[in-house]
């Protein structure tokens, strides 16, 4: 039952460290998953599809990305390149639909602003404003359609909870890491934290630290009985 | 266009982060050639890795524990009259 209970554990610390690691990348993740949307849409104009409804809505949502500077040189070349591989395939002519004009419009519009961002004049740099896209006919709109959202569901208590002793756990082992050379060293003052000052950040650390070894294959069972004692005295003053 | 590693390590992102570890795990392989030398994509991929086996090995003692409880519902051969 113990092994059970240490096993869960260690799983509520693996779910947690991938939750907070996913949080770090989230802007990072927003830019990929924008990029993806955008390369598969390129993907459907290749068989031939209409998705000018697709395009419209992938730039409602990623418009601020023409100007935004957060965004990687390689990502702003990347976007401009798919998208010139979209408008080559909508074979724009006079007889295309409004639609399709519009959309060929919002593209040359990105690709004119990224040159401007990309390759800044001398002026541009001493002190003078930021280049802007005005590049737009006065007094035109331009009305883009994006799909509904879906609600985002909620985290249960025990997630939020936990996700506060997974910082706890972070900064922790940041401590303990200090100038060590070895994870093996880490872990010994993690259990000597975890039997003297019976901290129990300090057990589920080292839980994770030993499960991490030995998926790697080094030797544990020293550790384990480090760690089985811990628990123990724990439990004891629990 | 993407690679299919780029769009592989993208789709293993979202599947994280809606906490679909087995998903997460198949398209981390299919990145991983392309990624081999990256630290972070290491670590995502291992730690998810060794997510997915723990929660296999948990299943496995949940599932024995579900077929105790059947047998003591048994006595003798005969179903122990729960009522």
């Amino acid at each position: 039952m113990k092994r059970i209970q240490t096993l869960k554990a260690l799983e509520v610390v693996l779910e947690s460290f991938l939750s907070r690691a996913v949080a770090l990348k989230e802007e990072r993740l927003q830019v990929l998953e924008g990029i993806n949307r955008l390369d598969d849409i390129a993907r459907v104009v290749h068989r031939g599809d209409d998705v000018t409804d697709e395009i419209g809505g992938w730039f409602a949502q990623h418009n601020r990305w023409v100007s935004d500077q957060s965004l990687r040189p390689a990502d702003h070349g990347r976007i401009s390149d798919i998208l010139r591989e979209i408008k080559r395939e909508l074979r724009v002519s006079a007889d295309s639909s409004p639609a399709v004009n519009k959309i060929a419009r919002e593209i040359d519009r990105w690709g004119e602003i990224q040159r401007q961002t990309a390759m800044p004049t001398p002026s541009d740099r001493i002190g003078s404003e930021p280049s802007q896209p005005a590049d737009r006919p006065a007094g035109q709109k331009i009305v883009l359609k994006r799909g509904s959202e879906a609600s985002q569901t909620g985290e249960v208590n025990s997630i939020t909870r936990f996700d506060s002793t997974m910082t706890a756990l972070t900064d922790l082992f940041r401590d303990f890491a200090g100038n060590k050379q070895h994870l093996m060293s880490v872990l010994d003052e993690a259990l000597e934290s975890a039997v003297r000052q019976t901290n129990k950040e300090a057990l589920l650390l080292s839980a994770l630290i030993i499960y991490y070894l030995r998926q790697n294959g080094y030797k544990t069972e020293p550790f384990v009985k480090r760690l089985k004692e811990a628990e123990r005295l724990q439990k004891g003053n629990g | 266009m993407l690679n299919p590693s780029e769009k592989a390590y993208c789709l293993a992102l979202q599947a994280l982060k809606q906490r679909r570890y087995a998903e997460a795990v198949a398209y981390f392989e299919r990145a991983a050639g392309y990624f081999e030398n990256n630290r972070e994509f290491s670590l995502l991929r291992e730690t998810t890795r060794l997510l997915v086996a723990l929660k296999r090995e948990l299943a496995s003692f949940e599932h024995d524990e579900e077929t105790l409880i059947i047998e003591e519902t048994f006595s003798d051969g005969q179903e122990t009259n729960l009522s």
